[in-house]
């Protein structure tokens, strides 16, 4: 192994990244596009129902919504402007109870209580106060329902301080950047084979390891610098970051490793775009999980990226450390390190 | 026109055709529209909390429940089924009913084991326990003390940005696929010299235009339905929206063999493309902005196939509702399939000067 070779290399692999306007502008486009994703994101979650309530007589079980977890309830003086609140969007309805609303139960009639609702609002908004006024009618008219509940919260229990869609979002994002270098790598050796410079240069002193080493040094530089950059302008180092770092070093050996193998398997730069694109649909999809909590099954832990992308989530938006995820990074490692070998292997013998 | 050569073609277009880029595109980009439209602004991702039960008897609550719109209901087959799904959020909360659930009910007190995920909204465990003591009430026959009076404020026709964005994401879906992939094989052929080999065998230049377009309408068909799919908006008449996709399908790959028969390379494609946007999807801008006239949307041809897929998908009317554009769309369709005709049959003698 030559030090002085594998500068050379690197220097003028990177002349050539860059140089590549596809490669680079996609690079430096989606770089900005993912960090500019994240920031479009709620930043929050709507934990509570947003209700505005009109009521010049309170009837006590209505009383304690007020108090409930899951209600924000703001009290309004008219019902005019409660139906102006809620139709420019403040709140997700509004509930207006009529003046008479205790003399009516009283005498046994049913009182005629209006909900609104914002018409750009789903449906199932105006259905769910519907069913919450009935119950509280229910309550307030004495017809309780004896029913209990043996209750058992499964997983951590976020309640007050949910995951906003943007942080679920960010393992997806961070694993997206990295792929994105399984294309740039790819082409980086498919040009060099096509123009024949690969095995021009081995004819120089420089070895075959040599020339793996530089690509893999190249791949996981940009590889892991992005990410890195990405995640700490989006707080992902806010927790755990010497794992986070670890994560992110084995995730861009892995998309390395898949980029020897991605260039061995292809003829041009064109195929090594088209399959490269297969391959991420593929990869991507473990993160997608993140977002939509319990869309996959457990197939989909035979796609490697998904120890990648629930580690990564595991860390940001759980704390977790290195003592919990151990598990998850030794498969990444192993998958890495056979990809990693296949790659070079097949590089090697098809072309070297 | 000969079937079984049109079939040959298809067949070897599939197998060994050019799978560049724009194949890709014409796959990824409408699925990833669609699924950043409805992650950005909900259907997918909606709030809506989602209640598993696992009943191990015979109750009439999983039936009554799952009418009401204000909550999603799964049912699992299993306890540990349904402890699972709410361990990983496929649930926010899953009930277990015993096997005597409702005479239970009936006679006194009921006990329900409740899961509930940890990470599951406050509003939803406000929202299902609530929705769930409804049910039980229906079942108990009680009588609701309230008239209930339900007001929507502001303009009706005011849509969720996830309705709005439907046009843009069909018609991307339709006419990526459907138009770009017969344009780029004709002009691939055109540049590889190999619709000059294919003039010495018996295959005309109809046949290939045909195999072509079959192959631009199919895909454009294909993902007009992921599309769609993913943004869950097959409303009330699918059939009707399938004839409409099945219309808007064939115009795409109409237009792609028009793209293909004159133009030259891809670069000109592409600048061509770039322009001829705007044309394309100019509907999706009316439906998008209501701030612009209606009017101008019949311009378009693609509005006649934007506009009934808007009606069924989000709007829930019938075919009765959109038979005339449909009727216009079909029109056009096959106007344009008229002169692509002429144009193969005037080419078919001279199909070498294709390449010129």
């Amino acid at each position: 192994m030559s030090t002085r070779i594998i500068k050379a290399l690197l220097k003028k692999d990177l002349k050539l990244f860059i140089s590549d306007r596809f490669y680079s502008i996609l690079t430096m486009v989606g770089l900005v596009f993912y960090i500019g994703m994240y920031f479009i994101m709620p930043a929050t979650t709507d934990e509570k129902l947003n209700l505005a309530m009109y009521a010049p007589v309170m009837p006590a079980a209505f009383a304690q919504l007020t108090a409930s977890d899951g209600a924000a309830v703001e009290l309004f003086d008219t019902e005019e402007a409660l139906k102006q609140s809620v139709e420019a969007g403040g709140y997700q309805a509004g509930v207006a109870l009529p003046a008479d609303i205790l003399d009516i139960w009283e005498a046994g009639g049913q009182p005629t209580i209006r909900v609104y609702h914002n018409a750009a609002a789903p449906p199932e908004v105006s259905d769910a106060i519907i069913t919450l006024v009935k119950e509280l009618s229910y309550a307030q008219t004495g017809q309780v329902l004896t029913y209990e509940t043996e209750e058992e919260i499964l997983g951590t229990d976020l309640l007050g301080s949910p995951i906003p869609l943007r942080d679920r979002m960010r393992p997806l994002l961070a694993v997206f950047i990295l792929l994105t270098e399984t294309l740039s790598l790819a082409s980086l050796i498919a040009i060099e084979i096509e123009q024949g410079t690969a095995r021009a240069i081995l004819t120089t002193p420089m070895r075959v390891m040599d020339l793996f080493l530089a690509k893999g040094i190249l791949g996981v530089g940009l590889a892991m610098g992005q990410a890195v950059l990405f995640m700490a302008l989006v707080g992902g180092f806010s927790q755990q970051p010497d794992a986070m770092l670890l994560t992110l070093f084995v995730g861009s050996l892995m998309v390395v490793g898949i980029g020897f193998l991605l260039a061995s398997l292809t003829r041009d730069v064109m195929a090594v775009t088209g399959w490269g694109v297969l391959i991420m649909i593929l990869l991507v999809i473990p993160g997608i999980g993140n977002i939509i909590p319990g869309l996959l099954s457990d197939w989909a832990k035979v796609i490697p990226s998904y120890y990648l992308t629930d580690t990564v989530s595991r860390i940001t938006n759980y704390g977790a450390g290195i003592g919990d995820v151990w598990l998850n990074l030794v498969i990444l490692a192993g998958f890495t390190v056979v990809v990693f070998g296949a790659g070079m292997l097949a590089l090697r013998r098809r072309y070297l | 026109m000969n079937i079984r050569r049109i079939w040959t073609l298809i067949k070897t277009e599939i197998l060994h055709g050019s799978k560049d880029v724009t194949l890709i595109m014409a796959v990824v980009v409408p699925v990833l529209l669609a699924l950043f439209a409805n992650l950005a602004f909900g259907n997918i991702f909606t709030d809506r909390g989602k209640l598993g039960i696992y009943d191990a008897g015979n109750s009439q609550l999983p039936v009554v429940i799952g009418t009401t719109e204000s909550i999603i209901v799964k049912h699992y087959e299993t306890e540990i089924d349904l402890k699972k799904a709410a361990g990983n959020g496929a649930v926010d909360m899953g009930i277990v009913l015993p096997a005597d659930f409702d005479t239970t009910l009936a006679a006194g007190t009921v006990k329900l084991t409740a899961y509930i995920w940890g990470e599951s909204l406050a509003k939803n465990r406000a929202i299902i326990p609530v929705a769930l003591a409804d049910a039980m009430r229906e079942l108990t026959g009680a009588e609701v003390p309230v008239n209930i009076e339900t007001v929507a404020l502001g303009d009706e026709s005011n849509l969720p940005w996830s309705s709005r964005l439907l046009p843009l994401t069909v018609l991307l879906a339709v006419f990526f696929g459907g138009l770009m992939i017969p344009a780029s094989s004709l002009i691939h052929e055109k540049q590889k010299r190999t619709l000059e080999a294919l003039n010495v065998t018996p295959a005309t230049i109809g046949d290939i235009f045909w195999a072509k377009g079959i192959i631009g309408a199919f895909l454009a068909f294909i993902m007009a339905l992921i599309t769609l799919t993913i943004s869950r908006g097959f409303g009330n008449a699918p059939l009707a929206l399938l004839l409409v996709l099945a219309l808007g399908a064939v115009m795409a790959a109409e237009v792609g063999l028009l793209a293909g028969a004159f133009i030259r390379d891809m670069n000109t494609l592409f600048a061509t493309w770039k322009f001829g946007g705007l044309l394309l999807f100019g509907p999706a801008l009316v439906f998008m902005f209501p701030q612009i006239p209606a009017w101008v949307g019949y311009i378009f041809p693609t509005f006649y196939l934007v506009k009934p897929v808007m009606d069924i998908s989000v709007n829930g009317l019938g075919f009765g509702a959109v038979a005339v554009n449909t009727a216009i769309l079909a029109a056009i369709v096959l106007l344009i399939g008229i002169f692509i005709l002429n144009i193969a049959r005037r080419l078919g003698t001279q199909a070498l000067r294709l390449n010129s």
